[in-house]
């Protein structure tokens, strides 16, 4: 049961993580970024790359995995997302695209084969029957300090008045002064600083491999939709649903049925209830 | 209708042109062109969902998938005959179209997207786990009956398919119906504030494409002769058909078979330098370069070339 329970919480500290970023995006630019998991791919692997095949320090490694998140995100805001302004589906098809793109370029650089990542923090401690590798524990209280700071940053600083303005309605922020373009930059920049580190986390959870983008872009996804566009607790709450309902189906049901009840957990809310659990009232 | 007697004469010289070639290629190329008339087909099928009226489907290999996997599991762990099991698959895919419809009546654009994609993972997930003695689990089925021997057989049998799909799918999107289909995608409001029920257009929209997906996915399963779930129900394979039909031109008919037959001879010419999977980097740059600039496709920057050459002499 203890067992089950720190679990949860670790990969649901994860989960909350990885779906924060996608959060930001979809609340403040209302788009749904596809290629939203290959931050966490190029994430993952800068961080190989230059933490473990230059041997720089595993700090430096993180700092660079989330500068190439950022410079991806900018990129992908000013030639992708801005172009095509506010088309939807066509946003949707191009960054589904970018992310293959992205993903045959790793394996173009990397090869195909999977890579191992060396846990960031090492070391195992045990609690009641339960593996609680440090690293992951570092990565749920990682977690948590980002998203109540995030939630911190977006109630009370400017900028993050500006951005909750933005997403409430775009042309109001724009005659009340609020410079949109620079609020959208800021925003796809952090989403994909975190989006990368987040990608250390999970790279170094699962293993590195091209083809890791997809589980967790479903993950956020599910994460988002069932929270509700815009809304940081929320994305907070349903990340330990989504968590434990996975642990617990694993536990108690088989391990290979984890992934089913997020996806019918997707299905169902999103026919039910399109504005998600959470509503958006809040960001 | 709308139909002019060049129309029929492009067809009939096109037909004529696809079915005259095996005399003249060698068996290799015969074979990639198998995989470019299948994929063709599936091209097809989520261009008339998603490309005509604006439902962009992310999870088509769930349609196609049900129509591969109820013929393969008929015929291999029942023994039904090919005959039989081919059109009980494609009853069974439009029944699937059924299913994905009803959130399609309820929410639209980003959501829906989701919601097909996270059908398609959902059966990905449940194939493997559920009655594995019947799918085969994650390894898949291998031995299920083909339909013919031979890269000349296997042509001419993808081919006319194809054909013969594309034919009447360019009849019918000829009629009225295909019209209020397009006008679906431009404007949902002003279709069922002309009279029309909305509902029941996007019916026949996902019956078709289940049914074009369901025979496809039977058929392909049967020229192939074996199933694997990883290699169906794949983003990557997602990818591909919606490139298929984007970078030849959605909401066309010639679009969709112009990209499949571009991008299966594009992966095909790739192969000497870039062995792997990094032959994707190529396919999706090109793809991503020419969607940003023109959205429309292929098709629709040859007709602005002629069309601007006729303008300036």
């Amino acid at each position: 049961m203890l067992q089950v329970l720190i679990q949860g919480l670790l990969l649901s500290g994860l989960y909350a993580l990885i779906a924060v970023g996608f959060t930001l995006i979809f609340s403040v630019g209302r788009v749904l970024n596809l290629a939203y998991g290959a931050y966490l791919l190029i994430g993952g692997y800068a961080y190989f790359y230059f933490a473990q095949t230059l041997g720089m320090p595993k700090f430096a490694g993180v700092l660079m995995a989330g500068i190439f998140g950022c410079v991806l995100g900018l990129l992908k805001f000013q030639l992708i997302v801005k172009p095509l302004k506010g088309n939807h589906v066509a946003i949707e098809i191009s960054t589904l695209i970018l992310a293959v793109f992205l993903q045959s370029t790793v394996i173009f650089v990397f090869g195909d084969s999977s890579k191992i990542l060396l846990p960031i923090i090492p070391g195992v401690e045990r609690v009641a029957g339960a593996a609680i590798p440090f690293s992951n524990l570092f990565a749920a209280i990682a977690s948590w300090i980002i998203l109540l700071s995030l939630w911190w940053f977006v109630r009370s600083t400017h900028m993050g008045r500006a951005m909750q303005a933005v997403s409430m309605d775009a042309k109001g922020a724009a005659i009340s002064g609020v410079d949109a373009n620079r609020v959208n930059m800021f925003t796809w920049g952090l989403s994909g600083a975190l989006g990368a580190i987040a990608g250390v986390f999970f790279a170094s959870y699962t293993q590195l491999y091209p083809g890791m983008w997809v589980a967790p872009l479903i993950i956020a996804v599910a994460v988002v939709i069932v929270g509700g566009i815009g809304s940081i607790i929320g994305t907070l709450i349903v990340a330990h649903i989504v968590g434990f309902l996975e642990i617990l189906t694993s536990a108690y049901i088989a391990p290979e049925l984890r992934g089913v009840f997020t996806m019918l957990l997707i299905i169902v809310i999103l026919v039910w209830r399109p504005s998600g659990l959470f509503g958006r009232e809040e960001l | 209708m709308n139909l002019r007697w060049h129309h029929f004469a492009l067809w009939a010289l096109f037909i004529v042109g696809m079915f005259a070639l095996p005399q003249f290629v060698s068996n290799g190329t015969l074979r990639t062109m198998i995989f470019a008339n299948f994929l063709a087909i599936f091209a097809i099928s989520w261009d008339t969902l998603s490309g005509r009226t604006g439902y962009i489907s992310f999870g088509h290999p769930f349609l196609i998938g049900i129509g591969a996997y109820t013929t393969a599991i008929l015929t291999h762990r029942f023994d039904f005959p090919v005959e039989i099991s081919i059109p009980i698959a494609v009853i069974a895919t439009m029944v699937g179209g059924l299913i994905v419809l009803l959130p399609a009546l309820r929410i639209k654009g980003s959501y829906f997207a989701l919601v097909t994609l996270a059908m398609m993972e959902l059966v990905y997930q449940l194939v493997q786990v559920v009655r594995p003695d019947l799918t085969g689990g994650t390894r898949g089925m291998s031995g299920l009956p083909t339909l013919t021997r031979g890269a000349a057989n296997g042509y001419y049998m993808s081919v006319s398919l194809m054909l013969a799909i594309a034919l009447s799918m360019w009849l019918i999107m000829k009629t009225r119906l295909g019209t209020a289909l397009s006008a679906i995608g431009m404007n949902e409001e002003a279709v069922s504030g002309s009279g029309l029920s909305v509902t029941k257009l996007k019916m026949t929209a996902f019956l078709m494409s289940a049914f074009i997906a369901g025979l496809g996915g039977a058929v392909y399963i049967h020229y192939l002769g074996s199933i694997a779930p990883r290699a169906l129900f794949d983003i990557n394979f997602v990818f591909t058909i919606i490139v298929a039909a984007l970078i030849g031109g959605a909401g066309t008919t010639i679009g969709p078979i112009a990209g499949a037959f571009f991008l299966t001879f594009l992966l095909e010419y790739l192969r000497p330098w870039l062995p792997g999977a990094e032959r994707y980097m190529v396919y999706s740059g090109l793809a991503l370069l020419i969607y940003m600039y023109q959205p429309k496709g292929m098709w629709a920057l040859m007709t602005q070339a002629t069309f601007k050459s006729k303008i300036r002499p």
